[in-house]
């Protein structure tokens, strides 16, 4: 399936249907148009090759999923194309946040 | 390819993938006369450690692991160097009742000297050596294959390539007979309710459960905030942003089976089957403990290179990604990238893997040993109090 997408010239991979990220495949620059099927997004980071692209908006304190399943939650509002890593989400167990 | 598994038939019904002569010192302060006599020998191997039998809180987690490194079916001998402790008997009469091959053991008091050891300790090697290399692979069932399943220095591509490729030949295995085990409590943290999901019974599922459970009880128990070591300032710059996401990754790597249990830090492997064991993070760590548990072959999965390795256990490494694989040739076994690349698919180079896994099992030697990555780590679980 992975090599259909590349045939294609795929630059995102979205794992699974209710994923609200995708991973990129290459390195992206601001500005950058992606159209894949229903997708159409900007790049509104500089973002590396294997890290994440918001693809729906997501806000504050809502979950980040991929593969599916909940890998943590937004700690602030994030735009669709905007970058998704450690300086907008944080895991939800085994944080500072939790430790009392 | 012929699809047979070759193997080194051990006396006590279990068998060895490789026939190794390892001298194992069982105080840190012997550890260098283990190294020379390896060095020096025919191709013996040694570890070296720190342990220097003090009598504590993870005394019993360390004669377990020395024990069962001895005993690992890959071993054809150990040779023990020793002090004369209890502690060490101890280890050594576990090690016979695991089975295994053929104890020897050189004891400081005795000999007199760390010359002395060192001499009487090459010709002991060599000539075991000469036993071992006498020994024949004859044809050996798929529950002769015990495979370990690691991944360390994982990036954004882990979860993507190199895991699920891991969880394909791993699927192959276990339906074939083998016995196939995942590890790292801390990496399926984030993961276990998919994992319990799978388990042959519910309270197979129970026990994957509770095994996060209680190590997550110990580290908010501990008050240690778990960001900056999970994930790592490696995985983060690779794009893994939180542990959760890390451990779905890292899951992959046990394909789709179902979980037929749930194991201790080294407890013995049954013969066949997928299981979960609780170890630690840590490569190294980890990497002893299923060697001491008589796994007898490794996959190891790394997004940025991770170069460890085992005295006795082949290591194979798969890369996650190409830009490494091409960078460090030496230490890559396989490159899984080529999923990513879209050059090759997922079963595609699952099915490469499995052969790999096969060939290695034959005899084909992993870049890990031809590198002698002769890593060695005990877990400790305590601080260490001299009682």
């Amino acid at each position: 399936m992975l090599r259909i997408l590349m045939l294609n010239n795929r630059k995102i991979l979205i794992l699974n249907e209710i994923d609200n990220i995708a991973v990129c495949l290459v390195d992206m620059d601001i500005g950058e148009v992606i159209r894949q099927d229903a997708l159409n997004l900007t790049i509104q980071n500089r973002i590396p090759r294997g890290h994440k692209v918001a693809t729906k908006a997501i806000s504050k304190d809502e979950g980040i999923i991929k593969y599916g399943e909940r890998m943590g939650h937004a700690t602030s509002d994030i735009q669709i194309g905007e970058h998704v890593h450690t300086h907008n989400v944080l895991g939800d167990r085994l944080s500072t946040e939790q430790v009392k | 390819m012929s699809n047979q598994l070759k193997a080194f038939a051990r006396a006590d019904g279990r068998w060895g993938l490789r026939s190794h002569v390892l001298i194992l010192p069982l105080h840190s302060a012997l550890s260098a006369t283990a190294r020379k006599i390896a060095d020096e020998s025919d191709g013996a191997v040694a570890v070296s450690h720190d342990w220097s039998g003090e009598v504590d809180g993870d005394f019993d987690r360390i004669i377990k692991t020395f024990s069962g490194f001895a005993a690992n079916p890959n071993n054809y001998a150990t040779v023990f160097i020793t002090i004369g402790t209890p502690g060490e008997l101890l280890i050594i009469d576990l090690a016979k009742k695991l089975g295994l091959n053929k104890a020897e053991i050189l004891n400081v008091a005795e000999l007199g000297s760390m010359g002395k050891i060192a001499g009487a300790g090459l010709k002991l090697a060599n000539s075991l050596l000469k036993e071992a290399k006498a020994q024949s692979r004859v044809s050996a069932p798929w529950s002769a294959l015990t495979l370990g399943q690691e991944c360390g220095g994982s990036d954004a591509l882990s979860g993507i390539t190199a895991n699920p490729a891991l969880g394909v030949a791993s699927d192959r295995l276990v339906e074939l007979g083998s016995a196939s085990v995942l590890g790292e409590t801390t990496e399926i943290l984030g993961a276990e309710h998919l994992l319990a999901a799978r388990a042959i019974t519910p309270e197979i599922g129970a026990q994957i459960i509770e095994t996060v459970a209680r190590y997550e009880r110990s580290i908010n128990y501990e008050g240690i905030d778990m960001r900056g070591a999970q994930p790592s300032r490696g995985n983060i710059e690779g794009g893994l942003t939180t542990l959760e996401e890390k451990s779905l990754g890292a899951a992959k790597k046990a394909g789709s089976a179902q979980f037929s249990g749930v194991l201790e830090y080294a407890d013995q492997v049954p013969k066949s089957g997928l299981y979960f064991m609780d170890t630690p993070g840590h490569d190294t760590e980890q990497l002893t403990g299923f060697a001491a548990a008589g796994i007898n072959i490794v996959v190891f999965t790394t997004g940025r290179g991770t170069p460890t390795g085992s005295a006795i256990m082949p290591t194979i490494k798969v890369a996650t990604n190409t830009t490494m694989a091409t960078a460090i040739p030496d230490l890559i076994d396989l490159n899984a990238g080529t999923i990513a690349d879209g050059v090759k698919t997922l079963s595609e180079v699952g099915g490469e893997l499995f052969d790999l896994i096969l060939e290695v099992a034959n005899g084909k030697l992993t870049k890990a040993e031809r590198g002698l990555h002769h890593e060695f780590s005990l877990s400790r679980m305590y601080n260490t109090v001299i009682k």
